[in-house]
């Protein structure tokens, strides 16, 4: 019985690694595609068909340099953060409920995903803070000034999903989407949650710790490559919980018609990923004390709205 | 407590080998302080010790962006002394192409803001996309795709081909769709407003007391431009208007770049309509130039990056000395001003602003 479980759960590890590093791996490739079609390049090319092979000859380029690490730097903290914000993302997938019923399903599992989160901003603030760098000074301070701009906002958005399912658990969450998905009956928390993610993920207009123009790389600038490969699987890894949450908690997560389960999870992590690529590319980058504004007297305002609207139209 | 941070002369934003050493309180700009040089290659001193029509080629090279407009000057300062005048073809041609080249400064210049505002290079590809048309085109008439070394005493080195206004009106109607397509694309972003507006501001009198030229100047609402005020080549016929603005923010010129890029497709249209037929040729390049009749001449004309002037003592055969007001230097003097009290995220939004080129500010 023991021996079954543990079995069963060694498995499903291994499976949902693989899933991570699928979505790494395809995201990553796919970023740099359509980023280039955007700006009438042709993108990676050379390396396998359509350059599918070019963010693996990165890889393996990037881990066979020599790591660095600053004088200046606190050598512990600055050669171990990077590594926990790895770990912390790939957990945070584990805790999330896939098809079929893989993965951990705990009852509180959303609560726990949204706590742990908000752990990220602070790692960043270590790491940038760690390596003994201005730019990286100023970009782990932005990163903890940050957070309190769109915490807040991420965690009503949310709080107005889980007061309709009636449940922190996010398999219950999904089956409550049944008829309709959450995207259609609370458009503003979707709006609102969609925003806070994009600040979650680093991704633009809300880039501002790796702000290249600005900060050269930001919590990045010191770190060696080795490093630099994990912050890039740390990035990818966090798209891939980003568009996860928002395809379970808004769109319907792994409900849909014909096609399996996953497969339905998969493409709409996809979609949402390329949306976010989209504004990526076409966006520029907001400005600290404009993203504090924004966040207090628009996103919270409408994260209130939204949970008194859920409220009234579909609770009572 | 102040932060000193040492931005450049290696630094994504920086256009180049400038260096700011950024005194930071929290995240608000207390002072600028650029250093320059890096850059510097002594071309007044250079044109010493070469023939007059030898130095054109050195002239091009201060401003990288937009090479014609300087060869243009320099040119203009050879024919002042020697008492040479234009053409009136070779007027033409030389304003013709002095927009396009003008053009396809403020379109690199376009990209490039977007990019210092943190846009990961979607505008400067496509905004380099268009620039490379006009640059196809200036080579069909130069045979040079970045430094041309057109213009002559008298005239240009080349006329323009026989299908050039062909070529050159389809190009245009296509530069003014995408034109277009570039403002819906910024203006409608309340992103790129929000950055812009009310960024940088340079009030009126303080861009004349530190004497900023060309857009950045018309920006703050002076109503000034060299095309009009000490109209050369046929500027006067084609009803010329300087773009101004009263702002003086980013957003203000960003807007007057915009718009002039506009103004100079109504320029070039025009001058296409007008330009007589004849010849455009000017001298050939000799060891032994025209003699000098003036001794000292000072010349100015509006570069892409404001107002450029030469001054020059003249020899038998060579400079006896030359000196260049170039307008990105005197940019770059305005930023100490400009940017203090800013937040560190729009330094890099007024430097943008700014369009400098470092080759220009060293020389």
């Amino acid at each position: 019985m023991l021996t079954d479980s543990f079995g069963r759960l060694i498995v499903e590890v291994i499976a949902i690694f693989i899933l991570i590093v699928f979505f790494d791996y395809t995201f990553g490739w796919l970023e740099r595609k359509s980023i280039a079609k955007a700006q009438f390049r042709h993108g990676p090319t050379y390396v396998g068909k359509f350059g599918i092979l070019q963010n693996l000859a990165d890889i393996v380029k990037l881990l066979a340099k020599e790591n660095i690490i600053p004088k200046n730097a606190d050598k512990l903290v600055f050669s171990t953060v990077p590594l926990l914000l790895l770990a912390l993302f790939i957990f945070l997938i584990y805790l999330l409920p896939f098809p079929d019923s893989l993965g951990i399903d705990i009852s509180v599992g959303l609560l726990a995903i949204f706590v742990l989160l908000s752990f990220a901003p602070l790692l960043i603030f270590l790491t940038g803070a760690a390596s003994g760098n201005k730019f990286s000074l100023i970009s782990a301070q932005r990163s903890v000034i940050m957070s309190l701009a769109y915490e807040v906002p991420l965690i009503l958005s949310v709080a107005a999903v889980a007061l309709y399912a009636g449940s922190f658990n996010i398999a219950d969450i999904v089956n409550s989407q049944a008829k309709i998905p959450f995207i259609v009956l609370m458009p503003i928390g979707f709006v609102v949650f969609f925003i806070a993610m994009l600040a979650e993920l680093e991704r633009p207009p809300f880039d501002l710790r790796e702000a290249d123009s600005e900060l050269i790389a930001g919590w990045l600038v010191d770190v060696g490559a080795p490093y630099y490969a994990v912050a890039l699987f740390v990035d990818y890894t966090r798209m891939f919980l980003g568009s996860l949450l928002i395809s379970l908690l808004f769109l319907g997560g792994w409900l849909g018609p014909y096609l399996p389960g996953l497969i339905w999870l998969l493409i709409k992590a996809f979609v949402a990923a390329v949306v976010i690529v989209i504004m990526r590319a076409t966006t520029v980058r907001m400005r600290l004390d404009r993203l504090m504004r924004f966040g207090w007297f628009w996103l919270l305002p409408l994260a209130v709205l939204n949970i008194i609207l859920t409220f009234m139209l579909f609770v009572k | 407590m102040l932060t000193r941070i040492n931005v450049g002369p290696i630094h994504p934003s920086t256009h180049g080998v400038l260096r700011l050493v950024v005194t930071l309180d929290g995240d608000t700009i207390v002072d600028v302080e650029p250093h320059i040089g890096f850059l510097h290659r002594g071309v007044e001193k250079l044109a010493e010790n070469r023939m007059y029509m030898q130095s054109e080629s050195y002239m091009e090279k201060i401003d990288y962006v937009a090479p014609m407009a300087y060869s243009d000057l320099y040119v203009a300062a050879v024919e002042e002394a020697m008492g040479i005048h234009p053409k009136e073809r070779a007027k033409y041609v030389r304003l013709i192409l002095l927009e396009f080249q003008r053009i396809a400064s403020h379109l690199l210049w376009l990209g490039a803001f977007c990019n210092d505002l943190g846009q990961i290079f979607t505008m400067f590809m496509w905004t380099m996309k268009d620039r490379d048309l006009i640059l196809n085109l200036l080579q069909d008439v130069t045979g040079s795709r970045m430094f041309y070394v057109n213009m002559r005493l008298g005239g240009v080195s080349i006329d323009l081909p026989p299908n050039f206004e062909e070529h050159a009106n389809k190009l245009l109607d296509y530069l003014e769709k995408r034109f277009k397509d570039y403002e819906t694309f910024l203006e409608k972003n309340p992103v790129f407003i929000e950055r812009t507006k009310d960024v940088g501001i340079l009030k009126r009198e303080d861009a004349i007391a530190l004497g900023v030229t060309g857009p950045v100047l018309r920006a703050s609402g002076v109503n000034f431009d060299v095309r009009r005020d000490y109209a050369y080549y046929v500027y006067e016929k084609l009803h010329f208007i300087p773009q101004v603005q009263t702002k003086g923010d980013s957003f203000a010129r960003y807007k007057v770049r915009m718009r002039e890029m506009k103004e100079s497709i109504k320029l070039i249209r025009d001058a296409l309509k007008l330009m007589p037929e004849g010849d455009a040729l000017g001298m050939p390049i000799k060891l032994i130039s025209p003699p000098v009749k003036e001794s000292e001449v000072i010349v100015r004309r509006e570069l892409p990056r404001g107002e450029g002037m030469i001054f020059m003592v003249t020899d038998k055969q060579r400079p006896y000395r030359l000196a260049i007001r170039a307008p990105s230097f005197i940019n770059l003097s305005a930023l100490r001003y400009i940017a203090k009290g800013a937040r560190y995220a729009d330094l890099f939004s007024i430097l943008g602003s700014l369009d400098l080129v470092m080759a220009d500010v060293d020389r």
